[in-house]
């Protein structure tokens, strides 16, 4: 058990120009934390999680593992394990000699070995397979036996880079509570990588948003939910993403199509303070509800709607200045509007929105 | 374990040994069968009748081995394989010896060098790692036996000269530059993530390389050995100038040297040597011919 | 320094044994022989150590060069027997390429007894060659082998094949297509299979006929397989002495570079490192040539070497 911290580290790809993949990340995780880091493809994720195991030069600043600065040590050194996206099973070893190697390599008596590869193979289900050589096994099978390798050797932190990615749907839901709980049982530290933020949602403790190599938010899935920090946090987390349009500020409110939004005191202030005109406004698809004829609100015309059982979202274009814009709303699935109807759109409740710097993408409001 | 290699080794590239393009659905017809077997046929007689052509004369007496009408079977009987392993012509179980021991050295000192040269080229972007692939395929370009005195010379100072180890050493340079190639190829095909997995459960990039690379690019290494091996037990120019001439330090290939006199080509006994020699070479094939197929193919491709 | 040795020393450990070998036995040799080309050395002026004779042979400059480039038949005839090698080199790669891709195509099909045919058709490189080459002097003989006495039986004409005339050209090429094929056919044997089937599948599905699949898909899988091996055939046979010092020995008519070097080399009284030396350089250079120009055409489809 250890905690770890990353102490402004960098990783630059030689290059012209270099890249920075990893680029200042600070960032530390308590023990027994789930951390999840999250972020689009080539956002450096697996870069900073490649750093911690040792399998990544740290270019500048330094990596702490359990208070002890690992940055030059090798990953043998490191006392973690790591599951890999492709698991990188070996291919000429069975389930079990999978499992036990770490151990063997350590000079653990082979009958302790023994013991622990059947205990751990008891939790994953795995021990009819263990005489088995990886490829006679299937994909959720290989996961099992990747996670398996790792808990055997009881590290201080466990690394998983994208573990789901190579499943399909609904194992993936089932392996995600699996993992979850095990590593609730454990109790071990965790970083866990991936580009799915519903994953990233429900199983952190905690979740770091990355983008270009750059930490934008870290915090807990309720608080990344509510209180994104930037206009991309806000984007990239929640599905479908919320409605971020640029509009102009009045006296009251940001103007939307026949809806003046009225804004906080506190938000407007901000903003005079910073001179603006216009804000990037944020609402979440649940936030929006379809108005009725005599209440003010945005006219919609819906192009698309999508039948989720419970829930309806419905797609659509509202005017606001000269443009188009596309906005979604969630809407009760049993009546969901017709596609080309023109609808009136209108926030549930007023303190839903999220406000952001319409330049740098900072959080306006309070 | 080396079947599942090679399993390992067909699930990799995909396609695996099945033929892609032909009757999975409908049945060849009669005729392109009839072809194709035909073809292949006569391809593999002349593959293998000079061959069995000297097995045939090696049973036959020098005279009757240059006998103006050729027949399968004249006077056959072993007496040339008598002849030649009694030593009556010179030692042949010596030289039989000093045969293995070289190309046997040659082998594993080759696939040893050229596999850690390999992994390294494969794996590390280390500086001079283009130029040495570059001086690799350089060194296939000159005649080197056209270099047998200042070799001879280097030797000499080294103290190898006249010592198998020396003509070893020689035989390797010749054979690790395409063996080093093959293998970078066949690494390049071990996903990397295999390394790193190693590595985080506790190896050295040497034990990465020792306890997993190796042995899944076994294969590969099969091929190599082959390669090396033939290429050391057939060789005569640099055996003849680098071992001393006394009949017990001779290789095979030099000795049998004696049976092909200027005037006189003692053609039964030749072919009777010449199967004895030919058996090592091709029981080395016979073990490692089911890895040749995917072996060569994934060195040559660039991974 | 540190930094730059902890971050590769791994990798220089491993590269360390080839490249002292390398170093030692090939570097080495090869810059004095590089210097022997500037030199008048040979069996007379070498230092002898036996008969405690110093070495005597003296800097003759460009002497070498010269004397080969405008020499005539004394030293070997150096433009015609470019031309020859020329004629040698890429007839047996071309021979080696087009069999050895006839045959894998063929052996890429499934049907009974491939197993059997795939190790008698790479049979011929299991054995030594110096054999091989015994074998086809046996049956190339112009009295009792049994070429010539099928030809003899069917009322043909018996020549005599390695003797010496240009026929004996044609004999040493046959010799080294049959000693060469198997490599060829193998490698892109594999190269066929690690092709994807999808693809053949997609294709076909687009209604490309039998002969637009090999040209559209086949040939430009083989690609890369392919002109890796023919960059080595051409280095390979162009460099080949063995096959043909092994048939006919030194004749005029089957005289490549390489051979010629080796008859200075070795035979005769003189054994005249020095020209031997400088016909190495000359081929040297000449496939130095050869492999700049064709990997420059190769870049546009990927890396070669
Ligand atoms: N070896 C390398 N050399 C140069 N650039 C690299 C290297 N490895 C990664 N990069 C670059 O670093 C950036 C981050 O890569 P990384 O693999 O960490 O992304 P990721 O967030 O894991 O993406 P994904 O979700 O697609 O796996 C990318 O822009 C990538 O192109
Ligand atoms: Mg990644």
């Amino acid at each position: 058990m250890a905690e770890v911290a990353y102490v402004n580290a960098s990783r630059v790809f030689p290059g012209t120009p270099p890249v920075r993949a990893v680029d200042n990340l600070e960032l530390s995780v308590a023990d027994g934390e789930f951390l999840v880091l999250v972020g689009p493809s080539g956002s450096g994720k697996s870069t900073a999680l490649r750093m911690l195991a040792g399998l990544e030069d740290v270019d500048e600043g330094a990596i702490t593992i359990g208070g002890k600065d690992v940055t030059n040590t090798p990953p043998k050194g490191r006392d973690i394990a790591m599951v890999f996206q492709s698991y990188a099973l070996y291919p000429h070893m069975t389930v079990a000699e999978n499992m036990g190697f770490a151990l063997k390599l350590r000079g653990v008596p082979k009958a302790q070995i023994r013991e622990k590869v059947a205990e751990a193979a008891r939790m994953l289900d795995l021990t009819k397979y263990l005489d088995r050589k990886p490829k006679a096994l299937s994909g959720g099978q290989r996961q099992r036996v990747a996670m398996g390798r790792a808990i055997v050797r009881e590290p201080s932190v466990f690394l998983m880079d994208e573990p789901l990615s190579n499943l399909d749907a609904k194992l993936r839901v089932e392996t995600r509570a699996n993992i979850a709980a095990l590593q609730q049982r454990l109790g071990t530290t965790t970083i866990y990588v991936t580009h799915d933020q519903v994953e990233a949602m429900t199983m952190g403790h905690r979740v770091a948003v990355l983008k270009d190599g750059v930490l934008q938010q870290c915090a807990s899935p309720r608080e990344l939910y509510d209180r994104p920090a930037n206009a991309f946090v806000a984007s990239f987390i929640g599905s479908p993403a919320m409605n971020l349009k640029t509009v102009p500020l009045t006296a009251e409110g940001a103007r939307l199509d026949g809806l003046v939004v009225p804004l906080s005191r506190a938000a407007l202030d901000g903003a005079a303070a910073e001179g603006l005109s216009e804000v990037t406004f944020g609402v979440r698809p649940e936030s929006l509800r379809l108005a009725s004829a005599d209440e003010d609100g945005m006219e919609m015309t819906v192009e698309l709607v999508e039948e989720l059982g419970a829930d309806a979202y419905v797609y659509g274009s509202v005017r606001i200045g000269e443009h188009p814009e596309r906005f979604i709303v969630r809407v009760d699935g049993r009546t969901p509007p017709a596609f080309g109807q023109q609808v009136k759109v209108t926030l549930r409740d007023a303190d839903e929105v999220h406000l952001f710097h319409p330049e740098t993408g900072l959080r306006l409001s309070a | 374990m080396s079947v599942d290699a090679a399993a390992l080794q067909t699930a990799r590239t995909g396609a695996g040994a099945a033929a892609p393009t032909a009757a999975r659905r409908g049945r060849r017809s009669r005729l392109a069968s009839v072809g194709l077997h035909a073809a292949l046929v006569t391809a593999s007689f002349v593959a293998v009748f000079p061959i069995f052509w000297v097995l045939v004369t090696s049973f036959k007496p020098d005279a009757r081995a240059v006998s103006p009408t050729p027949r399968l079977v004249d006077e056959s009987s072993v007496d040339n394989y008598v002849d030649v392993l009694s030593g009556a012509r010179g030692d042949f179980l010596a030289w039989f010896g000093n045969s293995v021991t070289i190309a046997g050295l040659t082998t594993l000192l080759g696939v040893f060098v050229s596999s850690t040269t390999a992994y390294a080229v494969s794996r590390f972007r280390f500086p001079g790692r283009r130029g040495l692939m570059l001086t690799f395929l350089v060194m296939q370009m000159f005649p080197f036996a056209v270099l047998i005195v200042p070799l001879y010379n280097i030797l000499l100072a080294l103290g190898l000269q006249g010592r198998s180890l020396g003509l070893v050493l020689v035989y390797c340079t010749t054979a690790v530059p395409f063996c080093t190639y093959m293998l970078k190829g066949y690494f390049d095909t071990v996903p990397t993530d295999i390394d790193e997995a190693g590595r985080v459960d506790g190896l050295s990039p040497f034990g990465v390389f020792w306890r997993l690379v190796l042995p899944l690019a076994r294969p590969g290494l099969a091929v190599t050995a082959f390669y090396s091996f033939i290429t050391a037990w057939g060789e005569v120019a640099f055996a003849s100038a680098f071992l001393s001439a006394a009949d017990g330090s001779k290789t095979l290939s030099v000795g049998l040297q004696v049976f092909i006199q200027q005037n006189r080509t003692e053609w039964g006994h030749l072919a009777a040597a010449s199967v004895l020699v030919a058996l090592p070479a091709v029981a080395v094939f016979y073990l490692v011919q089911r890895f040749l197929v995917g072996g060569l193919a994934d060195g040559a491709a660039k991974g | 320094m540190r930094a730059f040795l902890a971050r590769h020393w791994y990798a220089y450990a491993m590269v360390l044994p080839v490249v002292v070998v390398v170093g030692a036995l090939v570097l080495l040799p090869l810059a004095q022989g590089l210097y022997f080309t500037f030199t008048n050395i040979n069996e007379a002026t070498i230092a002898n150590p036996v008969l405690d004779r110093p070495a005597s042979y003296e800097f003759v400059g460009l002497d070498n060069y010269v004397n080969v480039l405008t020499g005539g038949e004394s030293y070997g005839a150096f433009w015609s027997t470019l031309g020859r090698t020329l004629i040698w080199t890429f007839g047996c790669v071309l021979a080696h390429y087009a069999i050895g891709l006839g045959l894998a195509l063929l052996l890429n099909r499934r049907m009974r007894f491939r197993g059997l045919y795939r190790v008698l058709l790479i049979l011929p490189w299991a054995v030594p060659p110096f054999i091989s080459v015994f074998a086809w002097r046996y049956l190339f003989n112009s009295q009792f082998g049994i070429i010539n006495q099928a030809l003899g039986a069917l009322g043909l004409p018996t020549p005599v094949w390695l003797g010496q005339s240009d026929l004996a050209l044609f004999s040493v090429m046959v010799i080294n297509t049959w000693l060469g094929v198997p490599f060829m056919m193998v490698t892109l044997l594999g190269g066929l299979q690690s092709i994807p089937r999808e693809l053949y599948e997609a294709a076909e599905m687009d209604g490309a006929s039998a002969w637009q699949r090999f040209r559209d898909i086949t040939l430009p899988g083989l690609r890369s397989v392919s002109s890796t091996v023919v960059l080595l055939g051409v280095i390979w046979t162009f460099n080949l002495f063995h096959v043909i010092f092994l048939s006919t020995g030194q004749n005029p008519h089957t005289r490549i570079l390489v051979t010629y070097s080796f008859e200075r080399f070795f035979s005769g009284a003189s054994r005249d490192y020095a020209v031997a030396s400088t016909y190495g350089v000359l081929i040297l250079s000449l496939l130095l040539v050869f492999v700049t120009i064709y990997r420059r055409a190769m870049r546009r489809q990927g890396e070669v070497w």
